[in-house]
């Protein structure tokens, strides 16, 4: 009886080729016939296998270890080669010590390199959106105050109203309400009057914001197309162009335009259209400021009302002074104007642009003299209703 | 000066396996040299030491040289690209198991068609070897004195038997291979136990 101990011996000396060839015959045809004997012998091969293959990798580990450290002996060796003819040429170089802080620190950015710019970014884009969203929320505020309401007028809200009314009337009639025809998208107006006699007009920047297209209607009903040339946001000015064909020029116009400041006390007045109609308004420049201190327009006394805006304000000579804009709802009687000073540099420096139609502000002045009413005649003329219908968002 | 250069270009893919094949070892010393720097610099490049690179790198050369020697590479692409893609993969896998993130590897541009190398399936197989190994160390482990350091003595360390039957102290050769021949019975017992465990889990 054979032990597997025996057996081993055996199968190792039949693995090393050290079987007799008799013997060798025997223990292959053994194998073939007993499964049982099969089955240890492959267990045998695959122990020793291995263990064999485990010794084959240890060698080959350490024989690659060696190729490494050679290599890089061969590296520094070239490179001290190299060094050693630096040193030859040029001055030594100062050898490249990094400190265990810096290694620390080099490896912390090697690894966290991608997380450090993702936070960086968002870091950065945090702040400018904080700054951005403080910026929109405080313009938001201090836009418009309460207190101050610019001049322009509503005619959306006239029409509907009328077209109630219109309704009313026919609903008594017994006759059945019209459909109502669709709602023009937010329709403002505004008084304008004319800059040049080529066709320029000056109105309020807020009367044209928004502004999807412009009529200019004037006295006699006449109707033009205008589009608008500049606009200055800050001192609420807007210059607009007649587009249509068939304009033909305002002729001559009667009031000049003061190019320095008004004086305090003097009398003022203005034409607009706050209803259909063209109205007057009188009274005198009562501060040489704007609201809250705005060097670039003029407090005065005349009531305004939502569509005078836009509007010409003159002085007892018939100086162009000013430009309506708004008025303080919590003051009594307390409008503001743009001062013309502003209108004037504004046009000079349009006309450095090379304009289209040049501008040719008129210089002499035919109200100078002339009795208010006699003045108004001639002035109405050139003040004009701006109609504005704006795009659908406003 | 010229001694950093045998990585000359003169030799082929083909040159070099059939060197290698033959066991010569200036051929393995060359492969090695020649695709160093690729393989340290993608590790150093993808948050690792000199020193895994080193280890990434050895292991890599380690499974395409068995490959070679037992004759079963199927080489569908350069040497180059074939050691790209089974060190990738053997750095990719130490980096997520270090990381608690997912891990994102930064390729160098110019060993792109990394994956139909056939490196995925030689590292399966290299794995299982190596589980084979582990559980190998652990039975010669459990084995006890004097066996495992026979053992190792005579397979691990390539002993001679007349050697290790004068460092053992038996009367004579056949005594010690007697010994041998039980311990190795013993190291089968644990070593089939462990390693049917090992893959049963």
């Amino acid at each position: 009886m054979m032990t597997e101990a025996d057996y081993y011996a055996l199968f190792e000396a039949y693995d090393r080729g050290e079987l007799a060839a008799p013997a060798r015959a025997d223990l292959e045809a053994r194998l073939a016939a007993d499964p049982a004997l099969a089955l240890r012998y492959a267990d045998f091969a695959e122990l020793t296998g291995t263990l064999q293959a485990q010794s084959r990798r240890r060698a080959l580990r350490q024989q690659l270890r060696s190729i490494h450290a050679d290599m890089t002996k061969d590296q520094t060796s070239l490179k001290a080669d190299v060094d050693a003819v630096k040193a030859e040429t040029s001055a030594p170089a100062p050898m490249l010590r990094i400190s265990r802080t810096e290694r620390r620190l080099r490896e912390f950015w090697s690894g966290y390199r991608a997380t450090v710019g993702v936070a960086a970014s968002v870091a950065v884009m945090a702040v400018f959106a904080t700054l951005l969203g403080l910026e929109m929320w405080r313009n938001s505020k201090v836009q418009v105050p309460a207190s101050y309401q610019w001049m322009r007028r509503e005619i959306n809200s006239l029409k509907q109203n009328q077209r109630a009314l219109n309704r009313t009337i026919k609903r008594i009639d017994g006759t059945s309400a019209l459909p109502t025809p669709p709602v023009n998208n937010g329709k403002f107006g505004g008084t304008g009057f004319a800059l040049t006699s080529e066709g320029y007009l000056v109105t309020s920047y807020h009367v044209i914001r928004g502004a999807d297209s412009l009529l200019i209607e004037g006295r006699d009903r006449q109707r033009y197309h205008a589009e608008t040339v500049y606009s200055d946001k800050a001192h609420d000015l807007a210059i607009l162009r007649i587009i249509d064909k068939k304009f033909n020029g305002f002729g001559r116009l009667p009031y000049t335009f003061k190019s320095g400041q008004a004086d305090l006390g003097e009398r003022v007045f203005t034409l607009g259209y706050p209803r259909e109609d063209v109205v007057y308004g009188e009274g005198s420049l009562s501060a040489r400021s704007g609201f809250e201190g705005d060097t670039a327009a003029y407090q005065i006394s005349i009531p305004v009302n939502p569509g005078n805006s836009g509007g010409p304000l003159l002085d007892g000579q018939g100086n162009l002074i000013g430009v309506i804009s708004a008025r303080q709802n919590d003051l009594e009687s307390a409008a503001f104007a743009t001062k013309s000073s502003y209108l004037v540099k504004l046009v000079d420096s349009l006309r450095n642009t090379q304009p289209a139609t040049p501008y040719h502000l008129p210089k002499t002045n035919q109200l100078t003299g002339a009795a208010r009413p006699q003045q108004l005649k001639k002035l109405q003329d050139y003040v004009f209703v701006v109609k504005v219908f704006a795009k659908a968002s406003e | 000066m010229s001694k950093g250069n045998l990585s000359s270009s003169g030799t082929t893919d083909e040159q070099l396996i059939a060197a290698i094949r033959r066991g010569d070892e200036r051929a393995l010393s060359q492969l090695y040299r020649m695709h160093w720097p690729m393989v340290s610099h993608f590790v150093l490049q993808n948050s690792g030491t000199d020193d895994d690179a080193q280890d990434v790198y050895q292991e890599g050369v380690m499974v395409f040289y068995e490959k070679v020697r037992d004759n079963s590479l199927e080489l569908s692409c350069q040497i180059k690209t074939y050691l790209y893609a089974v060190c990738r993969r053997l750095w990719l896998k130490r980096l997520t198991s270090k990381s608690r993130f997912g891990v994102r590897l930064l390729d160098d541009e110019e060993h792109g068609p990394y994956l139909h190398t056939g490196a995925e399936d030689d590292l399966l197989a290299a794995e299982e070897q190596d589980r084979r190994f582990a559980t190998m160390s652990e039975a010669l482990n459990h084995l006890g004195e004097p066996c495992r350091s026979l053992l190792e003595g005579f397979y691990l360390l390539d002993k001679s038997m007349q050697d290790l039957t004068a460092e053992f102290g038996y009367t004579n050769a056949d005594n010690a291979k007697n010994q041998k021949y039980k311990c190795l019975v013993r190291l089968k017992k644990l070593f089939f136990a462990h390693y049917k465990e090992e893959q049963a889990r």
